[in-house]
């Protein structure tokens, strides 16, 4: 197979429609008889609902009321625990939560009686905090308020603690952020007693709203069928989120007999719907005074939300995550998912391991602060070289040398120069210092440990009757270049033109399950099982006479064409098949846990004004090994938006609770970065082929958000030697560590361990 | 969004006539109103666009300058006459906004724009300013972007534009005209604060439209500057901001301007900052002490303690980085 369209930067499938205005997205569909749907949502965090009453003014008969009773089967969200209703009944465990539903044709009726609503609650003591849920001032989950513990153990940790020189202690914490995607949750539902549910939305995992649809309804997968439209970005919101605000639509169109439509406004999007989980790291580290780490314990907890929803993997990977790309031979992880009375965290780009890695990053940074050993270097004595072991015991297959990469990093973001530049400028007056800061990471691809081979995931691709070539999966184009990447990637394997193929719209009726569009796996896991279809279908299409080697383009789709109009179809399938060394203990986090890692060393060049307390990127360096870059120009879009997503959560991006709710849930209120605040962002790649990735390609959309947040705060450091334990370092966050002055000793409880 | 009638007006008087219906708003550049109508904030049932009347001209006056009420922000932070003689008046509208905002937007517009405060933009929470007497849930709410400067029980509530910061450093006068014919309003009685009414943010009356707005020479005009704190650095109000001016000859400052925005209810005239300079030299320490006068009074809340030390560093930079560019 020769690569004649992987690695160059071929249109995208669908930039003609988007920037023609062509591209239909759901709020530019209508059917007809379509009415307008709305949600009616408790606005206390915690409490029993005793009754619902319809306001006086409004004419209710006009109205579809939905409530928990008109369910017809089983009220919940269907998705790993199945705790979290579709619509609360007797209990409100958030602010937020759905309580009715409503529709009618005019929508601005809709919102006058979506006001008039009024819910009848008896509120209880409520959990806002982690400490809190830990400390169990209420239980609000379960019978400890965890929703999942996990550990990871390698090594004697006790005897590493007894033997080192120093003991580092630092309390670290990270803030939720909101994925805002361009376009809000949307979707459109129809329903008839043949045909059942039909579902056309903004979203990313087609089958898992099938999934939930299934037992809400009471009906089989030929009933509950599920459609994307264009989709305006999507971040992890709307990987769970849609099976939510679909089963809604649903319900109402039951009952309505007729199509309804629900898109939520960005404040109602923004406080309902889900957002990263905030997290609190305690990290100790023993350390030898030359910067080895001999061991690290680590206490790593989020704030799942109300329901546990998918808090457990998103536990998982932080867990795994935490001790980075370090050799350190004694580890013990402590993972805790807790639960509190706001709306459940959710799927958000990093999943877990931006908040993990951030403590473990800003630590080092801490240590090395203490001990005198600089930034580079003491990652430098501590990273994992091939054939040695990460934190679950997996050993490192992957042909990388992070000092190799450091070193490129460096270079290219002018390290050395620029420390000695502003080591001089920092000690004139004026009220501007600027630093640089590094962080040093990876980020496993496709689920963790056994997760893909459960999901055996299925790719087909089928010839039509004019010769093309169409590409059958579930994984959704978002904006990331889904559709562009499989045709590149079947139009290599196939060896034809990059028109030949076509990408199939995501319909559970017409598509098999790729399974979801998350994990960084959609080019690796999935664009792999491209690669076999299309293999597939070659090697049909050669035994049957029709084709033969060498062939053009033209050739093939002549022969394509041929076997269609002889055998009435030609279609290739493919099933996940997990690599043979591939081993996970799903029960003490041994293991395997991912098949491959991409690798990545980010510098940031900070600036800080010291009469305004505002921290602002200048120059940001993005290096990464990923394996094989399929389309440069994808590849480095992915880096960049990441990079600005994380330089929001960094510094912007500050969710105000308030009593559980999202008090600032709007743009004016919620700070996002505009092209003017993000510095030039220059992605760099190294490539290191992984065997079981098409052409060697690993997983990057993650990885861009794990890296931002560390390295900007560490710069900040490096700029006014203040140690900044918590994100987003907003002005009042710097303002008030440089009026408490804190410094290592402050973030880092320093033991010198006394030695007999 | 609620249905309404359109109509487009093209001579004053008659526009005057329309406007006195009940239920009637005016539209100029339609980017606060259009926004508040999306929120049912405003519910008009009739918008009455004043895009055509010949309100659009930016002109000398005597040896001022007179800007007409639908000149766009665009139009008057390039104009030539206004770039030069009053830098902070070019300088408070490039820092608003956004250019797409900025080319729609009017001076009039600009002047009666409402408060950002997310209570008041969300109809189904109470808000004393949308409607009377239903409460203040801002001021043990989330209260970050609200005033720590002339507040009251009822309301807290931020003005928010940058314009009007600069005009009232300027001197400059709201010539307006209603059924009984024209007033001249000078920009220190334009805006009010809350006080027990805060649904009356303006001294315009009923119907009455905004035809320009005259700015005097001052011996100050032109040194003058305006500094604007804020989240990021485009689409972003200001968290705190000074328009300040100083006519300084001999080396001493014989006459100054501070005035602060994004910290108080309405466009905030310091003036014991002011006199904290008036006939000293203009040095580092006076800028200092004029910072600390400008806060004077000021009631901090949970979210916005911090304004009140941002507000004395934005006076004193502003102040510093006049000197310095003279
Ligand atoms: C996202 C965003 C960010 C913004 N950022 C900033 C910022 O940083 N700084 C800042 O200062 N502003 C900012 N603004 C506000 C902006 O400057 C104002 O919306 C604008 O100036 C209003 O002018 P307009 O012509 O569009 O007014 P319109 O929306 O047309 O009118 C506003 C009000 O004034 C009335 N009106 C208009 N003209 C007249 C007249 N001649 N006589 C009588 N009544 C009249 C209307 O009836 C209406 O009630 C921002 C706005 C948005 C949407
Ligand atoms: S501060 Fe003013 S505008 Fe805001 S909620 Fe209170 S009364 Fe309303």
């Amino acid at each position: 197979m020769k690569n004649r369209l992987i690695g160059t930067s071929v249109p995208r499938k669908e930039a003609f429609d988007k920037v023609t205005g062509r591209a239909r997205y759901v709020d530019d569909v209508s059917f007809p008889g379509m009415i307008y749907g709305t949600t009616v949502r408790s606005k206390v965090a915690r409490g029993r609902l005793r009754g619902i009453a319809l306001g006086p003014g409004i004419p209710w008969d006009e109205f579809v009321v939905v409530t928990a009773k008109d369910i017809p089967g089983i009220n919940a969200i269907h998705l790993i625990n199945d705790d979290q209703p579709c619509l609360a009944d007797g209990v409100i465990n958030h602010p937020e939560e759905p309580v009715v539903l409503l529709a009618h044709p005019d929508k601005h009726l809709l919102e006058k009686a979506r006001q008039a609503v009024v819910l009848d609650i008896d509120e209880l003591p409520a959990v806002h905090s982690i400490e809190d849920a830990l400390a169990k001032t209420a239980v609000v989950w379960g019978e400890d308020n965890i929703f999942k513990r996990y550990t990871i153990e390698k090594g004697d940790i006790a005897e590493a603690f007894a033997n080192a020189d120093v003991i580092l202690e630092g309390h670290y914490e990270t803030g939720a952020q909101e994925q805002l995607y361009i376009e809000n949750n949307g979707v459109i539902a129809s329903y008839s007693e043949e045909a059942g549910v039909t579902i056309w939305g903004s979203l990313q995992c087609p089958y898992y709203i099938q999934k939930a649809l299934i037992p809400l309804f009471g009906v089989g997968p030929e009933r509950a069928r599920v459609i994307q439209l264009e989709t305006g970005g999507g971040f992890g919101g709307k990987e769970e989120y849609p099976s939510m605000i679909a089963s809604h639509a649903a319900l109402l169109a039951k009952k309505a007999g007729v199509p309804v439509k629900i898109i939520y406004d960005r404040a109602e999007d923004m406080a309902a719907t889900t957002k990263r989980h905030p997290s609190r790291t305690v990290v100790r580290a023993a350390v030898m005074r030359d910067g080895t780490v001999v061991g690290l314990d680590i206490d790593f907890a989020i704030d799942g939300g109300a329901y546990s929803t998918l808090s457990q993997v998103v536990l998982s990977r932080g867990l795994i995550h935490a001790a980075g790309p370090y050799s350190c031979p004694n580890v013990h992880i402590l993972g805790r998912a807790v639960a509190t009375n706001s709306p459940p965290h959710g799927a958000f780009r990093g999943f877990g391991a931006p908040q993990s890695i951030f403590a473990l990053e800003r630590h080092l940074d801490e240590i090395g602060k203490y001990l005198g050993i600089a930034p580079d270097e003491i990652r430098r004595r501590n990273f994992v070289k091939p054939g040695q072991t990460l934190a679950t015991g997996q050993v490192v297959r992957d042909d990388v040398d992070m000092n190799v990469l450091l070193d490129r990093a460096l270079e290219a973001a002018g390290w050395g120069d620029k420390k000695a530049r502003f080591a001089v400028e920092n000690r004139e007056e004026g009220s501007v210092k600027r630093g640089i800061g590094l962080a040093t990471f990876l980020h496993g691809t496709g689920f963790t440990g056994s997760g893909e081979k459960f999901l055996a995931s299925i790719v087909g691709v089928e010839a039509t009757a004019d010769g093309h070539v169409r590409v059958l999966a579930a994984s959704t184009e978002i904006g990331q270049g889904t559709n562009t990447i499989f045709a590149q990637i079947a139009g290599d394997a196939l060896g034809v033109d990059y028109d030949v193929i076509q990408v199939g719209q995501p319909d559970t009726a017409f598509v098999p399950n790729s399974g979801p569009t998350v994990a960084s796996r959609t080019c690796t896991i999935v664009g792999k099982l491209v690669e076999t279809a299309a293999l597939g279908l070659r090697q049909t299409l050669l035994g049957s006479g029709l084709l033969e080697e060498p062939y053009s383009s033209e050739q093939f789709v002549k022969a394509c064409s041929a076997y269609v109009a002889r055998s009435g179809e030609l279609r290739a399938y493919a099933e996940y098949k997990q690599p043979p060394y591939i081993k996970w203990d799903e029960d003490t986090f041994k293991g395997d846990a991912y098949g491959a890692y991409s690798w990545a060393v980010y510098v940031a060049s900070v600036k800080v004004d010291t009469l305004t307390y505002e921290a602002t990127v200048e120059d940001f360096v993005a290096l990464q090994e990923v394996g094989k870059v399929i389309h440069p120009t994808l590849a480095a879009g992915q880096i960049e938006g990441g990079v600005a997503q994380g330089i929001g959560w960094a510094l912007y991006e500050n969710v105000v609770w308030k009593n559980g709710r999202m008090a600032n849930d709007r743009m004016t209120d919620y700070i996002m970065p505009t092209s003017v605040d993000l510095p030039p962002i220059r992605a760099l790649f190294a490539e290191s082929p992984y065997s079981y990735g098409p052409s060697g390609a690993k997983g990057i959309g993650e990885l861009p958000m794990d890296g931002p947040g560390p390295a900007i705060v560490n710069a900040i450091l490096d700029a006014v030697g203040i140690g900044i334990p918590r994100i987003p370092a907003t002005p009042e966050v710097v303002m008030e560590a440089y009026l408490a002055n804190t410094s290592v000793t402050r973030v880092c409880r320093a033991t010198e361990v006394a030695r007999g | 969004m609620k249905p309404f009638a359109y109509s487009r007006e093209t001579g004053l008087d008659h526009a005057l006539a329309r406007g006195k219906e009940d239920g009637v708003r005016y539209l100029a550049g339609g980017t606060t109103l259009i926004d508040l109508m999306r929120l049912g904030v405003e519910e008009p049932s009739t918008v009455v666009d004043l895009r055509a009347l010949p309100l659009r001209d930016i002109k000398a006056d005597g040896d001022g300058v007179q800007i007409g009420a639908l000149a766009t922000n665009t139009e008057v932070a390039y104009h030539p006459l206004i770039a030069k003689a009053y830098p902070v008046l070019s300088e408070a509208l490039l820092s608003g906004a956004s250019p797409q905002l900025r080319n729609m937007a009017s001076v009039g517009g600009n002047l009666l724009q409402r408060t950002r405060c997310s209570y008041f933009r969300d109809p189904s929470s109470p808000c004393n300013k949308r409607m009377a007497g239903s409460g203040c849930p801002a001021l043990d709410g989330y209260n970050r972007s609200n005033a720590i400067l002339g507040v009251s029980s009822s309301c807290i509530a931020t003005h928010p534009s940058d314009m009007a910061v600069a005009l009232l450093a300027l001197d400059a006068v709201v010539h307006v005209r209603g059924g009984g014919g024209e007033r001249a309003v000078p920009m220190g009685d334009f805006h009010v604060a809350p006080g027990s009414t805060p649904a009356v943010e303006t001294a315009l009356q009923k119907g009455e439209i905004i035809t320009h707005v005259t700015v005097p020479a001052s011996p100050f005009a032109q040194r003058s500057h305006y500094v604007k704190v804020r989240d990021r650095a485009s689409y972003a109000f200001a968290l705190s901001s000074a328009a300040v001016a100083l006519d300084v000859s001999g080396g001493v400052v014989k006459s100054a301007r501070v005035v602060l925005g994004g910290v108080a209810t309405k466009p905030w005239r310091a003036t014991e900052a002011e006199a904290e300079l008036v006939g000293k030299p203009p040095t580092s320490m006076s800028f200092d002490a004029a910072g600390a006068a400008a806060v004077r009074g000021a009631v901090p809340r949970t979210h916005n303690a911090f304004k009140v030390e941002l507000a004395k560093r934005t006076v004193a930079r502003a102040l510093r980085d006049l000197v310095g560019k003279a």
